[in-house]
């Protein structure tokens, strides 16, 4: 089977065609083609100003659209904003919780906003990390208010998630309890994730599909493990047949220009379907090859 | 809703418990102030005879008062002046508008500040639902509360004004009674509509605060000159230079004793006056006396009547030239220095219209209904602006 990148899969959960969002002379989307799996976790990954977070404040109807539309399991969130939010559920940031409120507030507050909040589950999943409900939610630590949102949102039910760089502000084991939690609840439920970070790492073992956005545009668009396979990082003057450069960074130890290339389609399968190529090249390598030719290689050339 | 209700007050609990003890305190306070002027059982005739009352010319009209009612007559001016007194009479006329304020400003604005925003309205369908629990909590604060507040001045009034009747007589009749629930309704929905246009606390406190303050001063003379005209009587006439009596806001024209009382009749039209004037209240310069009480002595500080306007006519019919260049202003003298009389053609005649304290229910349903209509129209922007507005 050839592997085509940014080709869809599945049922589409969230969809973007042309989607575009200034905000005066910044243009934060630029006509953004988009399509997240059903079903599928998928890592939204970017530099800061990349436009992650306007493009899911788009599919939270947050932010309106200036061209194109966006679609989440078919519903224009900006024209039928209840609706769409029926099917979507967010997790900010920066955990949003109300100061004077406790944990359990926090839990009837969503029931009573959210019809179909399912506040018993929300609570199951606080109890496993051991959050006592009856804390004042501006008490708790930061990975605990992150698992706070966290709740909130499954105990929505919704199918789709939007996770707006969750991990920024937690620790190193705060971040693997919130991921695990988050992987749990999609695969028991079989929702559909998009989780915008720019942790590499985080986001690594996660998800299941990689969209790299930079300057407004999608870089790449494709399964995770078609991300690795496909691209091949090596010094700056050696290409491999018939690849495609796609951006020069400082390799590790800052000593040598690495340029991470694109393989043709041809090169990676075989003629009974086997890959060929079966090295792959990390994660990050890939995203940091992206935004460098976001960035551009001047400032990263060894003098 | 119940739920929501009770958890704006959890979340805005310092403003909810400020409120509650201002306002129940004031309420305390009020009726205090009032028990104390009631307790001296002053008899009208004292405070007659003590004080005057009936307008300013009627003063020292009734029987000579002996030393024990001298007593209770400045026993009573004396707590009717008192700092508690004023201090109480100034937290009645600003704590309606300071509780609508201090409850309306972070009602969206710290939801936008402390980015809780997003979380609610990423969780509600319905962002004009999500306001109006909020804005259900508010009314449901502050209108009990304000009626307590309002209810209580209008006991403080009664005994502030013995013998009158406060529901015919305008005396600080904008910071008592029920009209209190319709200023704080007012106040309140234009804050939180500020707070939701701003999405900042202070500033929608700090403007709140001015166009309250510009509202609340020009309110009353804006209503009872151009609302209010069509219920406006006349009052006073004078053809005298410069000089008029009577009538306007704090000044009682009527004189002690019974007085005839005269039907709203907006289109009086008054006949040339060319005597010369004078100064001793005519029959239909009262304003209203629809009550035996306030027949019976009106004290000179109440105020009967609302001033309305004043319109300059010429030879019966209404004159709106400059009245100082008539022939009949400029004074004209004989060969012998002898002053001429004018011709009374020639002579301006000023009549002050002013809406009688007969007309005190209508007057207060209206400005009410004023009221509640822009508290309509301030919660129709909140909740246009909330649909279309970033929740950061």
């Amino acid at each position: 089977m050839a592997v085509v990148a940014g080709s869809s899969i599945a049922t589409a959960a969230l969809v973007a065609h042309g989607l575009s969002k200034r905000f005066r002379k910044k243009v934060a989307l630029d006509s953004v083609d988009l399509s997240v799996p059903a079903g599928s976790v998928t890592a939204l990954v970017g530099p800061n100003g990349a436009g992650k977070t306007t493009l899911i404040r788009v599919c939270m109807a947050f932010e309106r659209p200036n061209a194109g539309r966006v679609e989440v399991e078919g519903v224009d969130p900006w024209r039928h904003r209840s609706e769409a939010l029926r099917r979507v559920a967010y997790v900010p940031q920066t955990p949003a919780v109300y100061r004077g409120l406790s944990v359990d507030d926090h839990l009837a507050m969503a029931r009573s906003l959210h019809s179909g909040f399912d506040a018993t589950y929300a609570r199951g999943r606080l109890d496993q990390l051991g959050i006592p409900v009856d804390q004042r939610a501006d008490t708790l630590s930061g990975g605990q208010a992150a698992q706070l949102g966290l709740a909130i949102a499954l105990g929505t039910r919704a199918k789709i998630l939007l996770l707006d760089e969750p991990l920024a502000n937690l620790d190193p084991l705060a971040r693997r309890e919130f991921i695990q939690v988050l992987l749990d609840a999609v695969r028991a439920d079989g929702s559909t994730a998009l989780l915008s970070s720019h942790i590499v790492t985080d986001v690594e073992d996660a998800c299941d599909r990689l969209v790299i956005l930079g300057g407004g545009k999608i870089r790449l668009d494709c399964p995770l493990e078609e991300a690795r396979r496909t691209h091949r990082l090596t010094e700056a003057d050696s290409p491999p047949a018939g690849a495609t450069a796609v951006g020069s960074f400082l390799g590790k130890g800052g000593q040598k220009v690495m340029t991470l290339w694109r393989l043709a389609v041809v090169d990676i399968d075989g003629a009974d379907g086997q890959s060929a190529a079966p090295e792959t090249t990390s994660l990050e390598d890939v995203v940091l090859g992206y935004l460098a030719a976001g960035r551009g290689t001047a400032g990263l050339q060894l003098n | 809703m119940i739920t929501r209700i009770w958890l704006t007050f959890k979340q805005h609990r310092f403003e909810t418990i400020a409120i509650l003890i201002v306002c129940l305190g004031l309420t305390g306070a009020t009726l205090i102030e009032a028990y104390r002027l009631n307790s001296l059982n002053v008899p009208l005739s004292c405070l007659a005879a003590a004080l005057g009352g009936g307008g300013p010319f009627a003063g020292g009209m009734t029987a000579p008062a002996d030393a024990h009612c001298l007593s209770l007559a400045n026993s009573f001016s004396s707590i009717q002046g008192s700092v508690d007194m004023n201090l109480v009479r100034l937290l009645l006329l600003l704590v309606p508008l300071l509780a609508g304020i201090v409850f309306g400003a972070p009602l969206v604005a710290r939801e936008i500040e402390q980015g809780t925003a997003p979380l609610s309205w990423s969780l509600s369908g319905s962002r004009r639902r999500w306001l109006l629990g909020k804005v259900l909590a508010g009314v449901v604060l502050l209108v009990p509360l304000m009626l307590a507040v309002g209810l209580a001045a209008e006991v403080l009034e009664g005994a502030l004004d013995p013998g009158v009747d406060t529901h015919a007589a305008f005396q600080n009749y904008l910071s008592r009674g029920f009209i209190d629930v319709f200023w704080v309704l007012a106040a309140f929905a234009g804050t939180f509509a500020l707070s939701t246009l701003l999405g900042r606390t202070m500033p929608a406190v700090i403007l709140a605060l001015i166009v309250c303050f510009f509202v609340r001063v020009a309110w009353e003379p804006g209503m009872a000159r151009i609302v209010l005209r069509p219920m406006a009587v006349e009052q006073t006439q004078s053809s005298q230079f410069g000089f008029y009596y009577g009538g306007g806001p704090g000044i009682a024209v009527a004189p002690i004793g019974p007085t005839p009382s005269i039907e709203p009749t907006p289109s009086v039209e008054p006949t040339p006056s060319v005597e010369t004037p004078s100064i001793e209240p005519t029959p239909s310069s009262e304003p209203g006396g629809s009550s035996d009480k306030s027949a019976a002595y009106t004290p000179y500080w109440v105020q009967t009547d609302l001033y309305s306007y004043t319109q300059v006519f010429l030879n019966g019919k209404p004159f709106y030239g400059d009245p100082w260049s008539l022939p009949g202003y400029q004074m004209q003298f004989d060969a012998n220095g002898n002053p001429i009389q004018p011709d009374p053609s020639t002579m301006p005649n000023w009549v002050e219209y002013a809406v009688p304290g007969s007309q005190y229910w209508p007057v207060v349903a209206l400005e009410s209904g004023f009221l509640l209509l822009g508290s309509l129209i301030f919660g129709a922007v909140a909740l246009v602006w909330v649909d279309r507005r970033r929740p950061y």
